[in-house]
């Protein structure tokens, strides 16, 4: 149950009171925390109270804008002229108590005087911040290197920086019961489609819950599908791309404390386009992009494949390779399928710790665990070397798609599984079930296979095929925006 | 208002789905019957189905409306109840071949180490889950899919075409008319694909060429069916009609096979897959229209009995599978040529007197 004094502040919109102490009083019952600081001072002839929490302002500023200009003032002051008094460039006038409270927890500094009945906010805040670096989820080797950090202003300077248009607007919205969480709504105002705008407003001032720690908390709550394998909702660390997203009519959620911004709608093809392959050639971008796919597709169906013909399929394998796999099997004790899955699921626990584990140690886990442990069961018979060659070039694959990889390796197990048990038909069934899934899957009315299913001609030239920059004249057709044309083709004068 | 489908869907539709459940044991059969002149009684066929699809690119040129709403329109809702009842009969009949012989083939050409129907049978769930959506399902897997069954065919000929004995197809009509006739008879029910598009009319907006584009769409996949027999028979000559699934066995013969295995299977696969919602097309269809007849709530009712009658005829029919062939390929053909090429050929007639009455109304 939050704060009853807060919520009652909340239901029953509390004025500021013109008796100072009445007001102090309330705030210190209200807020019984060490951390919240109470200064008193006189402005003029009149008795005043500075309030802010001691770690989140910056208390040099709190002295040269507020204390210095405070302390040279005499006789009877107005509430104009105090507020004029103080040249902080971030003030406002609060007159609600509820107001006075959100804005101290935000880390604004309140200045509260006897015999009126507004308080002054001033944004003085500062907390420590990481540095801007490059992210470790998508680095690259030609382009940008700048990625979000935690600090919502900080990711709105990022966009601000890039898209210096008057059309783009930011909204906020605070989600989270006691976190209080800045949410950021940032969009190109006609390029967007308002409707998606509002329906993700209306979505987000909705929640309900006790607080958002990361941006994939709005993520859950966004997506139109509660139960699904797949992802509904894009992300991006990197202001760049989400340049690019927002460009192309998507709508981008910021979230304060969060280096991931989320991106509305969202198609299964955004995660095989890298930034880099538009910094790229359009020739070395589309070859990527089939070494992507050809990966994708290695890493699905490769364990499936070799054990579905192991067991039911033999005549799929030519005869010499099958002597090099008669031989490499002999003496092996499990079966075919059990030995795949053994082996990968030591593979998942492997990756699962190389993950968690401290760096210095994760080094000698790879040695021990790829080497080691991969040669010797080889040797001691317990796997095959093939089996161990297809779990490695399966795994390697995987990470092409670094953003599919959770998805992609649930759905390796249960291929997997299918394959052991019903075979290359099994295999073809279940992806023609995930296939139905799919096509029929979509979020913000955006079906998640575009361009492909449905199938839009226009919008395939930045798929699987990278096209020319001045071939892609219009935005993607998937999407639901609201001026087609980004690009000119034809400069004045040309013929 | 917003169409289900739109007409590259439908084009794609007839391209991805229409010619494979016709290359399993129908080349056989035929070839059985008029042996070189196999490829004479398709085209006959052929022929019959174009009339069809014609009349139904000029019925959707008068009309905006589909089937049902057509057929209410002119025979009130219990009239157009029974004829699709008619339709949902057609396509129950229609998928059991198709389904049989893709069982068959699982089993006795995928599995031959451990053959049992019961590979095949997780089959019925993506079929069951398929019904259970709407039309644009066929559509948006159609955007897919087309692309699957053309490069499928296009491996198969491709590893094929070096061991074809064109000669084996002359002389033309050999056989008489009379084997032509009984092939092309015999084999009608794999045929009759317009009254697939009677179901599509109405669904997605007709605009102005739209026809051309279907007519061509469907001449395509003609043609693979037509290409199809010639190399088929063009390999096995006169041991064709002993070729039970002929797709399968067209490109076992190339040279590449002794070096890189069955290369040949990476068609076979792209066609199998494509041929699992090919397989579902009738069924989705017979769905929807027990779904019309009887009105279920639930969307998955239908579904659910379409495919238990499927299901009843494939475990519980089988021992009586030469039975189930006999009657449909030499029984109730008539039925076939019937549902699947005059009625709908003749809802032309229906949009013509939709069309005076949207006149005779204009005109008040």
């Amino acid at each position: 149950m939050p704060n009853k004094k807060i919520h009652d502040i909340n239901t029953k919109r509390m004025k500021i009171e013109k008796t100072l102490d009445k007001n102090v009083n309330f705030l210190k019952s209200t807020l019984n925390s060490e951390d919240v600081t109470f200064l008193d001072l006189k402005i003029g002839n009149k008795n005043a109270v500075i309030v802010f929490i001691n770690d989140l302002v910056d208390k040099n500023s709190v002295g040269e804008l507020i204390l210095r200009p405070a302390s040279q003032t005499k006789g009877e002051l107005d509430k104009t002229q105090i507020f004029e008094l103080f040249l902080s460039p971030e003030k406002t006038k609060v007159t609600e108590m509820k107001d006075l409270i959100n804005d101290l927890l935000l880390g604004n500094t309140i200045l509260i005087t006897d015999q009126i009945d507004c308080a002054f906010s001033f944004g003085l805040k500062f907390f420590e911040k990481r540095a801007i670096t490059e992210p470790p989820t998508s680095t690259v080797i030609k382009g940008p290197r700048e990625g979000f950090v935690e600090s919502l202003p900080v990711n709105i300077s990022l966009m601000r920086r890039r898209l210096k248009s008057p059309d783009l607007r930011f909204e906020n919205v605070t989600v989270g019961k006691y976190s209080r969480t800045p949410v950021t709504l940032c969009y190109i105002d006609g390029i967007a489609d308002k409707e998606l705008v509002n329906q993700l407003k209306a979505k987000l001032s909705k929640i309900d819950i006790d607080a958002v720690l990361d941006s994939s908390y709005i993520s859950k709550f966004i997506g139109e599908h509660k139960i699904s394998l797949f992802k509904q909702i894009g992300n991006t660390e990197k202001p760049d791309i989400l340049a690019g997203k927002i460009l192309e009519g998507r709508v981008a959620i910021f979230v304060d404390g969060s280096p991931i911004a989320l991106t509305v709608p969202y198609l299964l093809i955004e995660d095989f386009q890298s930034a880099s392959d538009y910094y790229n050639s359009s020739y070395s971008a589309t070859f990527a992009r089939q070494i992507r796919l050809f990966s994708i597709f290695l890493a699905l169906f490769l364990p499936a494949l070799f054990v579905s013909a192991e067991l039911f399929h033999l005549q799929l394998i030519p005869l010499s390779f099958l002597l090099t796999i008669v031989n490499s099997i002999k003496g092996i004790p499990l079966s075919p399928s059990y030995e795949m899955f053994f082996t990968l699921m030591i593979f998942e626990i492997l990756n699962e710790a190389s993950v968690r584990m401290p760096k210095y140690v994760g080094m000698v886990v790879s040695i021990v665990g790829g080497l080691v442990l991969g040669e010797t069961a080889v040797t001691a018979g317990i796997i095959s070397a093939p089996t161990l060659m297809i779990i490695a070039l399966s795994g390697i694959c995987l990470y092409t798609v670094p953003e599919l990889e959770q998805t992609f390796s649930i759905l390796r197990i249960l291929f997997l599984i299918i394959a052991g048990s019903f075979g290359l038909y099994g295999l073809i069934i279940s992806v023609a079930l995930l296939l139905t899934y799919l096509i029929t899957f979509e979020n913000y009315k955006t079906p998640i296979l575009a361009p492909f299913s449905p199938l839009i001609k226009e919008d395939l030239k930045d798929t699987f095929y990278k096209g020319f920059l001045l071939e892609q004249e219009n935005r993607p057709l998937s999407l639901k925006n609201v001026n087609k044309r980004r690009i000119k083709k034809k400069i004045d004068g040309d013929k | 208002m917003q169409k289900e489908l739109k007409t590259r869907q439908v084009c794609l539709f007839l391209i991805a789905f229409t010619p494979i459940a016709k290359l399993f044991i129908m080349p056989s059969v035929l070839a059985g019957k008029a042996n070189e002149d196999l490829w004479i009684c398709t085209l006959i066929n052929v022929v019959l189905d174009f009339f069809t699809i014609a009349s139904i690119i000029y019925a959707c040129k008068n009309t905006d409306k589909n089937l049902t709403q057509l057929l209410e329109s002119s025979f009130g809702k219990l009239g157009a109840k029974f004829i699709v009842g008619i339709f949902f009969i057609y396509f129950i009949l229609k998928a059991i071949l198709p389904i049989s012989e893709q069982a068959d083939y699982v089993k006795l050409t995928l599995y031959t180490l451990k053959p049992t129907v019961l590979y095949f049978l997780p089959f019925f769930i993506v079929a069951f889950y398929v019904c259970t959506k709407n039309l644009r399902v066929l559509g948006r897997s159609a955007d897919i899919l087309w692309l699957f069954t053309i490069i499928g065919f296009l491996i198969l000929f491709a590893l094929s075409i070096a061991n074809i004995d064109f000669g084996a197809i002359l002389p033309l009509g050999a056989n008489g008319v009379k084997k032509i006739i009984d092939g092309s008879y015999t084999t009608l029910l794999w045929f009759g694909d317009g009254a697939y598009l009677l179901f599509l009319m109405g669904e997605f907006k007709f605009r102005k060429n739209d026809g051309k584009k279907i007519i061509l769409s469907f001449l395509i996949s003609s043609l693979i069916v037509l290409l199809f027999m010639i190399i088929f028979y063009g390999t096995f000559t006169y041991i064709s009609h002993r070729q039970r699934f002929a797709f399968t066995e067209i490109s076992k013969y190339t040279s590449v096979i002794n070096n890189l295995g069955r290369f040949d299977y990476i068609g076979i696969l792209l066609i199998l897959f494509s041929n699992v919602f090919a397989l579902s097309v009738p069924l989705f269809f017979a769905s929807k229209s027990l779904d019309y007849i009887l009105g279920f709530s639930k969307k998955w009712i239908s579904p659910l009995i379409v495919i238990g009658i499927q299901l009843f005829i494939l475990i519980f029919l089988n021992e009586y599978y030469a039975s189930v062939e006999n009657f449909l390929m030499s029984k109730i053909n008539w039925f076939f040529l019937i549902v699947g090429n005059i009625l709908p050929a003749l809802c032309v007639l229906l949009t013509k007197k939709e069309s005076k009455k949207q006149y005779a109304i204009e005109k008040i």
